[in-house]
């Protein structure tokens, strides 16, 4: 009988056919063999610019060209290698090191095996995309070799061997494939090929076979400037690294299929773990199942999960709840002097937190019934770590006692977020990185191990320096603030600055477009604005109605779906701005010139035109594109000095007065269909020049009726293009909406209003509580009303953007806003969601096809919630840098401000500074010089002092306190310090 | 009956019919009454299946065998023992029959004709009576694998296919291999992704759970006394009695049963016997209605007395069922030491997995 199995001896053409067996499990539960076969292939390219024979066998496009090769004909050489090198690096080498890889100053020419690569996507999802990324970069010259599609690298497995020796075996025969091959090129010096490994028994079989191996630590040993890179090389995987103690510090975390199989039972909860803002040892997890959030509380509860981790957790018994904490606990002020190299002489928890645990004990037995122990929870596993790089510094007294020398010492580092906990480091250049922002990653948190490891990146520039820091706050809200790449630059309009409207009318440019120019058009912004988005122009009609007309930038014209300026765009979200910087989301040629409605020159816009009656009601609507000319770009004052001046008569300024009585009958209306006035506290800080952009003074911002005409026509144009879109596409209109905030997250703000007040807040509906905001006022104190619609804006759940198939028609409602449809259109320049509107709107008016990628919803879900990230991290990184600014104003200067009590725990108070919109944090330790004693009743929200300073401070009392920057030598920042002057 | 009806005058039935009454019986094809026809096997044929095996017998028939296993959801039964009809004392074992699913093909046959269902639940019958086999698709209280076994007889078939679907089958689920198994208690089933990982169903000599191997079905024809095995289409044709015997291999000991023989090292249980009808009880073309046995309820005492007028040289259909001495003959060549099914199982452990 023949044998119906292939053979891989007998058949001729059988050494080019091969197959892969594996287990495939589904996320449906099934389980399936896979048999994949390979075809293997002789036509690979080594891609060396040194080989002539692969260029001509290479594989060739429909077009007869060949790929480019990537590998120099001159690579750099090192000590070891006189004739230069090509470096081939094993998993666990890009596993351990890929900053390394990703650094400029060495590691070019590299050949990533496709072995290498498939095993790392198995591994690490996000390694593996940084490294995709490097072999598109075109200066680090990463090849990728599929070694096991050509037959001379293809490598077999043997009965009984393993898939890492395996994988281990088919490096080594990729390496001494590249070896031979090279030398068969006669050049005259032929470039080594390194494998670089972590794997001693790699090594060995390496030298073994004779091929040139060198361990991750010898190469970088050999480098120029190895000791920094050292330092780079991920902590946990490296031999021999921090003593082991023998105790397990944190329980062992679940078996993944245990942990579904409890989700999918519902006894275990999967979500993301929050860190509390105020309490570093306290977490809250949401999760479906419940309507709060689940305490996590304690080190070993939180179990080793860091803010931000998909985690698995499991609610505690009932005689484990408890109340969440009502003191401040700082990690830096409870673990202040540790040391970063004796671990195991220390306690799991130390001496101090079992104190403040105690007291936590306590002060739940004490509490009544009306604050009710709350379900606790602990982390049983995690499920995805969200570990980013973190922007932080050395806590220099976890360094002096180890700083001699080049010695390799262990530090922690103190993250700038303080929601993540301290990270362990080894590095040998403890002296230059002391006072530094450092970027580092974590690279494990093992079971034995106090704090989580992590490996230093780079450094972003002494402690307090303007780049540094504006570089910290942008890496750590994720801003992507490198330049525009080359292939974005060049989707620009090829005239550059020189780009005009076509003059003749007859231009594709022109068609469909309406000539608005002779309209009286004018732009209002703040002062020094570039990139204007938006103009309007109101004129009064024969028949008695008034014309409206809201004039946006038409981005749309230049950026077009899919290229590579939108898919940039579409990353990017969000133009962030800075104190001192602004991040834009477009290339500036458009933002601040081509798209900019700058007055005097003719723009194309995008016009919304409306026909409104005396009373601001619409009587009809249109949309179109159009050319329009602004007759000038005022700043608000200006605009205000101009409707106020009377003597001023001429048809723009008769046109603004118009704009200024219609906004206010608008807004009128949206006050009374409930629309909420928030505030949050806002400052500007000003500059003496651009260049040399010292912060001199810090101001509040001021509100003119101007900003509020802009404001409402913005909103009317929003809602009426939400409208026609959704009319349009009512299944992928980009929309925004706000969800009703649940009744619960006002609970604590009420109950603190009647207790504190004997005000009543009514949350039923957006109108009762603009209402019952209204009524929340104090005759000796206008900034009260204005403190607890702060306080009520952070009950408020967040907007977002949204894609309207996923939502139903009542769930579009913006609360804040109170109007039923929203979306954003007005600033496409700066947000990518308006300009995404505006394709949808062309799409509606018939003026342009509907992209493909404006109509799939999978898609557009994708861009809202990228965007909908982008967005919040934007505002942070805005916020943070007026912090950062405001701090630097102060700097050296003292101010006596009042101040607002906004919370309240048993050790200390937080103050609000309404001048600089600043918070600030005031403990009883630093009430005196001894800690006073204090008598906190958590009921009547009532602190009261005994001992060395008698005080009594309450909720919304106002105080006053004096403000001064202050470097806190530890923590190395410069943060703003409050003093209690009076209560 | 799978096989077609065999064309042989009633002279030519008539004379095999004879020679194999014979002591020692005559085959037409000259084995001896104990041997079976020589076969080629091997494994492994088909590389997208948990298990696969192909036989090929030296009369021209050859069989393909893939099994394929997925995971299932152990549906909770209630606590009343309703358990289906065919899996009979099996679903004690807190397997039922749907754990396993067996399809037959018989080239030019219908999949839904008698026999050939007939045939699949013989070989289903077999395996879901070995509590062993039962076991081994457990998983957890909640989850269990459930087996697909694709049968093809890709020759026509010449003779009645069990030996050959039973051995195949068996040689297939010798080979079947599962992913391994990762989580552990109740949880939701997690596996290994390493094929190279993966366990056998049956595992071989020398590992810790020294296992049984799956059943194997003979088919057994008395032909006066003689017992003969694995018969040929001629051999069947005259049969007397056919019988499917399953046989099944048990390793450790047993509680007594009266049908387990002791032979060294290896533990024979029966399983099933199932009588089949042989075409020599159909009634062949060109004989007059009156002695059709198919026919009327009175046939038979009819027919007893027709059978008197025995000619020689002419073939009759056997008439009355299998005597009880017959089978018990049967029973003993198939379970005593060194017998068929002894030195079967021997000659299929010479086949290679893989």
């Amino acid at each position: 009988m023949t044998s119906l199995k292939r053979s891989h001896e007998s058949d001729a053409l059988a050494s080019n056919i091969s197959s892969k067996v594996y287990v495939r499990s589904t996320r449906s539960g099934k389980v399936q063999k896979i048999v994949r076969e390979v075809y293997l292939r002789t036509d690979i390219p080594c891609s060396s610019k040194l080989c002539k024979a692969c260029l001509q066998d290479a594989p060739r496009n429909a077009a007869q060209e060949v790929q480019p090769f990537v590998l120099s004909d001159k690579p750099a050489g090192t000590k070891s290698f006189p004739q230069g090198h090509y470096l081939v690096p094993d998993t666990n080498a890009l596993l351990n090191a890929m900053d390394l890889f990703e650094q400029s100053s060495s590691f070019y020419d590299v050949v990533i095996l496709q072995t290498v690569l498939e095993e790392l996507r198995n591994r690490s999802l996000p390694l593996y995309n940084r490294l995709v990324g490097l072999t598109k970069s075109e200066d680090k010259r990463f090849y990728v070799f599929f070694n096991d599609f050509r037959l001379e690298t293809f490598v077999r497995r043997e009965p009984n061997e393993s898939v890492n020796d395996r994988n281990d075996r088919a490096v080594r025969l990729a390496v001494k494939w590249y070896g031979d091959h090279l030398a068969q090129t006669k050049a005259k010096k032929v470039p080594a090929v390194v494998m670089l490994s972590d794997d001693r028994d790699n090594l060995r079989k390496a030298k073994a076979d004779g091929l040139h191996a060198s361990s991750l630590k010898d190469y970088v040993g050999g480098l120029e400037d190895g000791e920094r890179l050292l330092d780079m090389v991920a902590e946990s995987q490296s031999q021999g690294g921090f003593k082991k103690p023998a105790q397990m510090l944190y329980p062992e975390y679940f078996t993944l299929s245990r942990m579904m199989t409890g989700v999918k039972a519902g006894l275990m909860h999967q979500g993301i773990f929050n860190v509390s803002p105020y309490n570093y040892l306290e977490g809250s997890i949401k999760v479906p199942a419940f309507p709060k959030p689940l305490l996590i509380l304690g080190r070993e509860n939180i179990n080793r999960s860091v803010d931000g981790d998909v985690v698995v957790v499991e609610v505690l018994p009932e005689d484990q709840w408890k109340e969440p904490s009502t003191k401040i606990i700082e990690e830096e002020a409870i673990t202040r002097n540790e040391n970063a190299d004796a671990e195991e002489g220390q306690d799991f928890v130390s001496e101090k937190e079992r104190k403040a645990l105690q007291e936590q004990v306590k002060k739940t037995q004490k509490s009544t019934s009306e604050s009710r122990p709350q379900p606790t929870a602990r982390v049983v596993g995690v499920i995805k770590r969200n570990w980013r790089q973190y922007v932080g510094h050395i806590d220099p007294s976890s360094a002096s006692k180890s700083s001699q020398g080049r010695k390799q010492a262990n530090v922690f580092l103190i993250p700038m977020d303080k929601k993540i906990p301290k990270i362990r480091l080894r590095t040998r250049q403890v002296t230059e990185l002391l006072g530094k922002r450092l970027l580092v990653t974590i690279d494990a948190w093992d079971r034995d191990s106090r704090h989580p490891i992590g490996h230093f990146v780079r450094s972003l520039g002494e402690l307090e320096t303007k780049a540094a820091e504006t570089e910290a706050l942008l890496l750590e809200w994720d801003v992507q603030y490198r330049p525009f790449p080359k292939t974005v630059l060049d989707c620009l309009p090829k005239e550059g600055h020189d780009w005009v409207v076509p003059a003749s009318a007859e231009d594709p440019g022109w068609r469909d477009r309406e000539d608005l120019r002779e309209l009286l058009i004018c732009s209002i912004d703040p002062v020094g604005c570039q990139d204007i988005d938006d103009a309007l122009h109101a004129r009064k009609l024969e028949n008695g109605n008034f014309e409206v007309g809201v004039h946006i930038a038409d981005v749309s014209n230049f950026v077009k779906p899919a290229n590579s300026m939108d898919t940039e765009a579409s990353i990017r979200g969000t133009t962030v701005y800075l104190v001192d910087k602004r991040i834009d989301m477009l290339p500036p040629l458009l933002g601040t010139n081509l798209c900019s409605l700058k007055p005097y020159v003719e723009r194309y816009a995008f016009s919304v035109l409306w026909e409104l009656n005396e009373d601001a009601d619409i009587i009809s609507v249109r949309f179109t594109k159009s050319v329009i000319k602004s007759r000038e770009a005022f700043s608000y004052e200006q605009a205000q000095l101009r409707i106020d001046d009377a003597s001023q008569q001429d048809d723009l300024t008769n046109g603004m007065r118009m704009l200024l009585a219609l906004s206010k009958k608008l807004k009128k209306k949206r006050m009374d269909a409930g629309a909420l006035s928030l505030s949050s506290p806002e400052v500007k800080v000003q500059t003496e020049s651009d260049e040399s952009s010292d912060p001199i003074d810090v101001k509040t911002k001021q509100l003119l009726d101007t900003n509020s005409l802009v404001e409402e026509f913005m909103l009317f144009a929003n809602v009426s293009v939400a409208a026609k879109i959704y009319d349009a596409f009512p299944q992928t209109a980009i929309l925004r909406r706000h969800g009703a905030p649940p009744k619960t997250n006002f609970d604590e703000l009420a109950n603190q209003l009647r207790t504190k007040r004997g005000l009543e807040l009514r949350t039923d509906s957006s109108k009762a509580l603009a209402d019952s905001l209204d009524q929340c006022v104090d005759e000796q104190d206008p900034f009260f009303n204005t403190l607890v619609r702060i306080m009520a804006t952070r009950c408020m759940m967040s907007a977002e953007y949204f894609c309207s198939g996923t939502q139903a028609y009542p769930e579009f409602r913006h609360y804040g806003l109170a109007s039923e449809i929203y979306t954003h259109f007005t600033s496409p320049i700066r947000r990518y969601a308006d300009l995404l509107a505006h394709r949808q709107l062309a799409a509606a008016i018939g003026y342009e096809a509907v992209h493909p990628t404006v109509r799939s919803r999978g898609r557009l879900e994708a861009v809202c919630k990228n965007i909908n990230v982008r967005h919040r991290n934007a505002q942070m990184a805005g916020r943070a840098s007026i912090a950062y600014y405001v701090g630097q104003a102060l700097k050296g200067k003292v101010a006596e401000e009042e101040a607002f009590v906004m919370k309240i725990f048993s050790n200390g108070f937080v103050v609000l500074v309404p001048r600089f919109g600043i918070e600030g944090l005031i403990r009883l330790r630093d009430l005196a010089e001894t800690e006073p004693e204090a008598d906190f009743d958590a009921e009547t929200y009532t602190l009261t002092t005994k001992g060395s300073r008698e005080v009594k401070v309450e909720l919304f009392q106002k105080v006053k306190v004096r403000v001064h920057d202050e470097k806190d030598e530890m923590t190395g920042k410069r943060g703003v310090k409050m003093e209690l002057i009076e209560a | 009956m799978a096989s077609q009806q065999i064309l042989f005058s009633p002279a030519e039935l008539a004379y095999l019919h004879r020679s194999l009454s014979l002591k020692p019986p005559i085959r037409p094809d000259g084995r001896a009454p104990t041997q079976f026809r020589p076969l080629t096997a091997e494994t492994g044929i088909l590389p997208g299946t948990n298990g696969s095996a192909r036989v090929h017998f030296s009369d021209g028939t050859e069989a393909i065998v893939g099994v394929k296993a997925e995971i299932e959801k152990t549906i909770e039964a209630p606590r009343a023992e309703e358990s289906k009809p065919e899996s009979n004392e099996a679903a004690s074992e807190r397997t039922r029959g749907d754990w396993l699913e067996l399809a037959v093909e018989i080239p030019g046959q219908r999949d839904d004709e008698a026999s050939t269902v007939f045939l699949s639940e013989m070989l289903r019958e077999a395996l879901l009576a070995d509590k062993e086999f039962a076991k081994k698709l457990f998983i957890n209280r909640r989850f269990h694998w459930r087996l697909y076994l694709d049968v093809l007889l890709i020759s026509p078939p010449l003779s009645y296919p069990l030996p050959l679907l039973s051995l195949t089958t068996h040689l297939a689920l010798l080979a079947t291999r599962l992913p391994r198994l990762k989580s552990e208690g109740d949880e939701d089933p997690m596996f290994d992704d390493d094929w190279e990982a993966s366990t056998f169903l049956y595992p071989q000599e020398g590992t810790a759970t020294n296992g049984s191997r799956p059943p194997i079905t003979l088919l057994v024809v008395a032909i006066g006394d003689n017992v003969i095995f694995d018969p040929a289409k001629e051999e069947l044709a005259v049969a007397e009695t056919a019988l499917a015997v399953s046989v099944a291999e048990v390793r450790r000991a047993q509680k007594a049963g009266d049908m387990e023989v002791d032979s060294k090292g290896r533990e024979l249980s029966l399983l099933s016997i199932r009588t089949i009808d042989p075409p020599s009880r159909l009634t062949p073309p060109g004989v007059p209605h009156t002695s059709n046995t198919g026919s009327s309820a009175f046939a038979p005492t009819k027919l007893q007395k027709a059978g008197d007028q025995e000619t020689e040289g002419v073939w009759k259909a056997p008439l009355g069922g299998t005597k009880f001495g017959v089978l018990d003959g049967i029973i003993q060549a198939v379970l005593e030491k060194g017998g068929v099914a002894d030195e079967v199982l021997d000659g299929l452990e010479g086949v290679e997995l893989s």
